[in-house]
């Protein structure tokens, strides 16, 4: 039964693509994944995972648009499989979502993906199984463009980075969901108290703390899974993986963050990095200090260093507790220093969506989500004395994402140039610009202390798939209530982020919402059948923050007839 | 294509000659008058000035080169050019922003970066659209953001416009443009001397 409803499956696939292929297109590339128990040596500690072809991460996968890829993958796991093609355009059914797209491949078996490359840029893929992708199941994808690259670079690498935990992931999820903090090891202590006790006074600390536990929040709930090594293509900073160069070549470096849990600022001491891609697609070269790599995002950057020395590449985990650290240098073994992490940011009330100095820019509606009833013992008359030492430093550059007075806010550890999803700008717009036909309000919900994750206050597996009509433009309202980030990524899709510059917007696949931040993406829906859309952090998408996209209507061949949905149910 | 030659670009190539604005033109007289600026460099580093080249006569023109500015780069990436050469370039804009062409050295360009950065946070460049009204404010001290030297012209889509230049020098030349984040990406060619 299942056999033969995945032959017409295919059958119909191959229809669709064969009226997609343009007669010039003959290209075509087999590719064997198997999916293994590895072992991971960070440096640090050895653990048991799950990578590709014998490794974690797996393989760089060099594809071509244009080309149809025949990608085999053979599951030696004791555990059912499956691979997602992180970002890529493709027929629903090879988007690897157990479930969603499919089944699913049962240990033993093998399952062939078969679609056409129609894009080109820096990816990656991953399992989408239980949690295996925390476990080491990703590897990268590049795609050559079909025409000439409008950049030029002498070399490229892929510079992936990765939190591998000591803990499988399943363990992980076991001890969040008995206690949220289980990983957060930057509580505040009762030292703090006492120092912010003789900088603020008694009352006003007593307040804050209170306050912070009526919501049951902390002020450094910024990685909730903590004590991690950060890798980088695999390698500890220990390890330090080393791409080589000669001075004055550019080079180009594919950051991937395929990261379970966490963001990584990103720089390279001694050298400006301009990005040209965000996400896969070009984008308006921008020259920046560093740069704020979030969970499944990817940026292209080009780095061109003069000099006949060694260059550290530094990721500082966004709560800086743990960096990634790798090196360019023009031969091996060549190192340069590493710097210091910079200070390690604490929440603040904005983050809270309490930003009171702004309450007139704040859209009241939203705040039905809140709970009120343990807002009435706040004292707000003491909320102005709150963190005013964090809110210093927040002068300097506004970011429209980040709210205002955010102790998110980055800033580059050399004074300089932070890159903000407001420079991100299209190099080639993918669609035309059009007024979105309605607008989806998507509010980030969740209950740090039950560690439940959800949409409009709904985890997923008590909601209703969206439904999409084919055709049209869906403006996306992401309006973040908890204190955390969200990289939320849409399947099958472009999410086109609002920054605010029109036909320039630019398609990502993946956008993070900071906390007490409401972001905008725009969604052509092109693409039929069903998809998934969740928050990245594979923790929070397993504890429910999580859809199902379905696209009603579109071409025949790939759209969905009622038995067959309820097979994919 | 030629519909694109704004008079502005035409008067890139007189306005060296017929008088810039006031303070320009006095530290062009502070050099030798036959010695061309960096486009819009107007802070010194008077010992590179001289490689470049300088502003040719169309008469002692031996060819044209055509040089096309897409989005984000040249056709061709390089030339080869004989010492003392005078050569007309045909410069085109295919692509969708404002491109340039500037000949110079890296240090050159690396100096008019920050100006073309500056035009931009000022306005007068955007990302398809040069506001060439808004190049003649007066930015202080004299100085104008006017991009009006003949080493260089700033294009929009589809402009087009001539530079005839002497190479007078076999210096280490790259043609390059200086927009924000284009030469950074690779927006640039070389010069190669026989």
């Amino acid at each position: 039964m299942r056999k033969s409803f995945m032959q017409s499956l295919q059958i119909g696939f191959m229809a669709a693509a064969s009226i997609a292929i343009l007669p010039s297109m003959s290209v075509a590339g087999t590719y064997d994944l198997t999916v293994d128990r590895v072992i991971i040596d960070t440096g640090d500690f050895q653990k048991e995972g799950i990578g590709y072809n014998g490794k974690s991460p797996g393989p760089v996968l060099r594809f071509k648009e244009g080309e149809d890829v025949t990608i085999n993958v053979t599951n030696n796991l004791d555990e059912s499989t499956s691979i997602h093609w992180h970002g890529l355009i493709l027929p629903f059914q090879m988007d690897g979502v157990p479930k969603i797209s499919f089944p699913g491949i049962e240990p033993g078996e093998n399952f062939t993906y078969k679609f056409p490359i129609i894009q080109s840029g820096t990816y990656w893929f991953h399992s989408h199984s239980g949690f295996q992708e925390p476990d080491g199941a990703y590897g990268s994808i590049v795609i050559e463009p079909e025409k000439r690259d409008p950049f030029r670079f002498d070399k490229d690498y892929v510079v992936q980075f990765t939190d591998t935990h000591p803990h499988s992931g399943k363990r992980i999820f076991r001890n969040l969901k008995m206690s949220a903090d289980y990983y957060n090891r930057q509580q505040q202590t009762l030292g703090d108290f006492f120092s912010d006790v003789r900088k603020n006074g008694l009352k006003a600390t007593i307040d804050d703390r209170m306050a912070w536990g009526d919501m049951r929040m902390m002020k450094t709930d910024i990685e909730d899974v903590q004590g991690f090594t950060p890798l980088i293509n695999g390698k500890g900073p220990e390890q330090n993986w080393t791409g080589l160069f000669e001075p004055k070549e550019r080079i180009r470096l594919r950051l991937v963050n395929s990261s379970a849990m966490t963001y990584f600022d990103v720089c390279i001491p001694g050298l400006k990095m301009t990005v040209v891609a965000a996400d896969g697609n070009n984008v308006q070269p921008v020259t920046v200090d560093e740069l704020r790599l979030g969970v499944a995002e990817t940026y292209d950057v080009i780095v061109r260093p003069m000099d006949d020395k060694a260059y550290t590449i530094f990721g500082a985990s966004m709560g800086r507790t743990a960096y990634a650290r790798a090196t360019l240098a023009p031969r091996e073994g060549m190192v340069a220093e590493i710097p210091e992490m910079t200070k390690a940011p604490l929440l603040t009330m904005a983050d809270m969506g309490m930003d009171h100095g702004n309450m007139a820019g704040m859209d009241h509606s939203n705040m039905k989500g809140m709970d009120h009833s343990s807002m009435k013992g706040m004292d707000h008359s003491n909320m102005k004395g709150m963190d005013h030492s964090n809110m210093k430093g927040m002068e300097q550059e506004k970011d429209s994402f980040y709210a205002n007075g955010s102790g998110l806010v980055p800033t580059a550890a050399n004074g300089g140039k932070f890159l903000s999803y407001a420079d991100l700008k299209a190099q080639k717009p993918l669609y035309e610009d059009r007024e979105a036909t309605r607008e989806i309000e998507l509010r980030l919900t969740g209950n740090m202390e039950r560690y439940i994750w959800s949409i409009n206050g709904v985890k997923y597996e008590d909601a209703d798939p969206i439904v999409l009509q084919y055709g049209e433009r869906v403006r996306f309202k992401f309006v973040n209530e908890t204190m955390m980030t969200h990289p939320m990524h849409l399947h099958g899709m472009w999410s086109i982020l609002d920054v605010g510059a029109g036909k320039w917007d630019p398609a990502k696949h993946t956008i993070s919402v900071a906390p007490g931040t409401t972001v905008y993406s725009e969604t052509e829906v092109d693409a039929p059948g069903q998809w998934a859309f969740h928050c990245h952090l594979s923790f929070h998408m397993d504890a429910g923050m999580f859809r199902k996209i379905f696209v009603e209507g579109g071409p025949k061949s790939a759209s969905l007839n009622p038995s067959e949905q309820g097979v994919l149910q | 294509m030629e519909t694109g030659i704004g008079t502005e670009n035409m008067k890139i190539k007189r306005t060296f000659l017929s008088g810039v604005a006031g303070a320009t033109l006095t530290a062009v007289l502070a050099l030798s008058s036959a010695i061309a600026f960096a486009a819009g460099n107007h802070h010194g580093s008077h010992g590179e000035k001289s490689v470049i080249g300088i502003s040719g006569n169309a008469a002692d023109v031996t060819r044209t080169i055509e040089i096309k500015m897409g989005d984000n780069f040249y056709e061709p990436e390089e030339i080869s050019i004989k010492k003392g050469e005078t050569v007309r370039f045909k410069i085109i804009n295919t692509g969708e922003f404002v491109h340039e062409f500037n000949i110079g050295t890296a240090a050159m360009h690396a100096a008019h970066q920050e100006e073309m950065m500056m035009m931009v946070e000022h306005g007068v460049l955007e990302v398809d659209k040069i506001n060439r009204d808004m190049m003649k404010m007066d930015m202080g001290n004299g100085k104008t953001m006017e991009h009006n030297d003949p080493n260089s012209v700033l294009l929009e889509p589809k402009e087009t416009a001539e530079i005839v230049w002497k190479f007078t020098d076999d210096a280490e030349l790259e043609f390059a443009c200086n927009v924000p984040g284009h030469y950074a990406s690779g927006m640039m060619g070389e010069v190669h001397f026989e």
